[in-house]
């Protein structure tokens, strides 16, 4: 294994809930006198079921889902706080977890004597934390307190304090639960630039959060565990999207008795199927083609079939390219399209009078949903799409373009 | 023996954790690490005050009486100091434990190391003291008083199993603080500290009894050494290191058993 890697294989864990006396400390005098009947077997409660995914060296993953998936379980196991009832969890380097930002400061030592012991507890050697120790200090802003005991502090200043400590590790992974939402919004605005810079060095980092733009933003990957079991697992804006459909569709539960959301292929499509996607072409120049030299006119083509009418309905295009990397996105909400009626069949377009892209192979995401999100078709990957190029060009975006000198350098 | 490695390997986490767990208790105090000082001497002073001019015990260990009680109370205090404070430091430490990833082991290592340096501490007064008795012909000043490393040696090994054990089992029981509490009041008045065994002032049956209780050995070492000046014999040192082992071993079989669990207890 490379430094940085993670794999969950087969991972599995209880948390054992003691009957009757699951909400009480268990006393002596419980174990000693407690009446034996009615016994209550201890019940096993599955937290996380089969759990198998793995985070590759530098790749930043999210992870979603509602309260009591079981996301911070994962993340405690990933750390090895907690200990799988089954199968294995593999990390490779240097590992900090930001589960809670100054967990074990000792309110009535200094600042600085306890960056020293948090640095130490994180896996530092006291020499590296008192190498860092000015950095630590720079980056927490809070100048002279670092030597007055931590109970003086203000909360921000604690959060603050442990963050800096956490990232001066400079640890291979990094494991993040929830804790950029605490703290001024500028010090998040730091951490955010501090964890994306780390990004860019290569740390791997598992991502619990609420925040799903961030989630599908700062993420590369995204998990999404929902009642202990993986649902889904890929590029981050899908696997987000399905999520909110997820929790769209959990809302109009409430309200109105729609069709459930189904998952019509594990992992690519969902829905709740009140209007279905027939089939999704590319056109150029009038002609269906799977092949468009770059710089041509394109054309994406959705079939749809309406089982009932609609009329909160919102058609969007979302292109990735062969990486999974979102390249653009839009629909016809964001385009200011007013909906009137969905009914029947019939076809939707999307033209692009030229598509400056790069060679390579693009793959499209197209889904019908409610302007709040809830899928009536989401379908990733539906349609892929070759640019050709006479020569290969890297990146994504092949704009016409032209150079020019001042004098006659080029023949 | 795992256990013993993992220690080693963290022995700097276990240092600072330690001088962080003195700094905290006198950070707010006025006479700061006096009281380490202090609150031996007060001891002493106490006994001295009741055992020579308020009442005279009926079976006197050893005379000065008062020097003979303290150098048993020392030893006493180290150990039962830990084995109590052993019992609520996972608990206390449990956000360490449970948000940040430290090897639970280090917490009662480190309990029982502060209450070491305490008695370390407290070692000036006693030898102080003697020296004092002895200055005014109360007392012979006991030469032997440097093998105290030696008949301190199993008191931590004692001290550092069973702050092991408790430490790990008091997670699920938090009243097990209480009953400790009371076994070591029993254990304290089973002990030849505030009597002899070698003196014969008691029924012999008594006296083969108490003989029983493996902390006799401990406080008899450590007694001999740094009070009645004479070298223990050597069946002795047997026991009390025999003893010290022991607890130490099954101290950290018991902790090793119950160290999965604990982090999801704490």
């Amino acid at each position: 294994m490379r430094p940085g890697e993670l794999i969950f294989d087969g991972v599995e864990k209880n948390y054992k809930i003691r009957g009757m006396r699951s909400n009480r400390q268990e006393t002596l005098k419980g174990l000693l006198f407690g009446r034996r009947q009615p016994k209550m077997p201890a019940r096993d409660y599955p937290a996380l079921k089969k759990i198998d995914f793995s985070v590759r060296p530098g790749e930043v993953v999210a992870l979603i889902g509602p309260n009591g998936a079981g996301k911070s379980t994962l993340l405690k196991l990933a750390g090895g706080i907690l200990k799988p009832t089954r199968g294995q969890v593999l990390r490779e380097g240097r590992l900090t977890a930001l589960i809670e930002l100054g967990a074990g400061f000792h309110p009535e030592i200094t600042g600085r004597e306890n960056v020293v012991i948090n640095g130490m507890l994180l896996g530092l050697s006291r020499k590296e934390v008192e190498a860092r120790m000015e950095k630590i200090i720079d980056f927490a802003q809070i100048g002279d307190f670092i030597d007055f005991p931590v109970k003086t502090y203000s909360s921000g200043m604690y959060v603050r304090l442990g963050f800096s400590v956490a990232v001066a590790v400079e640890p291979d992974i990094m494991l993040i639960d929830e804790v950029l939402a605490v703290g001024d919004e500028a010090f998040t605005i730091r951490c955010m630039d501090h964890l994306a810079r780390m990004r860019r060095r290569g740390v791997s980092m598992i991502l619990v959060t609420h925040d799903l733009d961030l989630a599908a933003a700062f993420a590369d990957r995204a998990v999404y565990l929902n009642d202990g079991l993986l649902q889904d697992d890929g590029p981050a804006d899908s696997v987000v999207a399905r999520y909110r459909s997820d929790v769209a569709g959990d809302l109009h539960d409430d309200v109105d008795a729609r069709a459930p959301i189904r998952v019509i292929e594990e992992g690519r499509r969902w829905g709740n199927g009140e209007v279905e996607i027939l089939s999704v072409e590319f056109r150029s120049g009038g002609r269906p083609a799977r092949l468009i030299p770059s710089g041509e006119d394109c054309e994406i083509v959705i079939n749809y079939r309406c089982h009932s009418p609609q009329r909160d309905f919102v058609f969007g295009i979302a292109w990735h390219s062969e990486d999974g990397t979102l390249i653009a996105g839009h629909n016809t909400d964001l385009d200011g399209l007013q909906t009137a009626s969905l009914e029947g069949e019939g076809v939707v377009r999307c033209s692009y009078p030229e598509a400056p892209l790069a060679p390579g192979l693009y793959e499209i995401d197209i889904a019908v949903h409610t302007a709040d999100g809830l899928a009536y078709d989401y379908w990733c990957r539906a349609a892929s799409l070759k640019i050709t190029a006479p020569v290969g060009l890297p990146g994504f975006w092949a704009p016409p373009h032209r150079w020019t000198s001042s004098g006659k350098i080029w023949k | 023996m795992r256990h013993l490695s993992l220690l080693w390997r963290h022995r700097a986490l276990i240092s600072v954790l330690t001088q962080r767990e003195l700094a905290a208790r006198y950070r707010a105090s006025v006479l700061g690490f006096f009281w380490s000082l202090l609150n031996p001497l007060m001891v002493l002073a106490v006994y001295a005050v009741v055992f020579t001019t308020v009442f005279q015990p009926r079976f006197e260990g050893g005379r000065p009486y008062p020097l003979f009680l303290f150098a048993g109370l020392l030893p006493w205090m180290f150990f039962s100091g830990a084995i109590l404070d052993a019992a609520i430091t996972l608990v206390d430490n449990g956000p360490l434990l449970a948000k940040v990833m430290c090897p639970p082991e280090l917490f009662p290592a480190v309990v029982v190391l502060s209450h070491l340096v305490h008695h370390l501490f407290a070692l000036p007064v006693l030898i102080g003291a003697m020296w004092v008795a002895s200055a005014w012909g109360w007392h012979v000043f006991p030469w032997t008083i440097f093998l105290l490393p030696l008949a301190l040696i199993p008191w931590i090994l004692v001290a550092a199993g069973g702050a092991a054990a408790i430490s790990a089992m008091a997670v699920r029981l938090r009243d097990l603080r209480d009953l400790v509490n009371h076994f070591l009041n029993l254990l304290f008045f089973a002990s030849p500290i505030i009597y002899s065994l070698e003196v014969q002032q008691m029924p012999g049956a008594l006296i083969r009894v108490l003989k029983l209780n493996p902390m006799a050995s401990l406080v008899t070492v450590y007694r001999d050494v740094v009070f009645t000046g004479k070298v223990p014999p050597l069946t002795q040192w047997a026991l009390a290191y025999g003893f010290g082992v022991l607890a130490w071993i099954l101290g950290s079989l018991v902790f090793s058993r119950l160290r999965d669990s604990l982090v999801e207890a704490v």
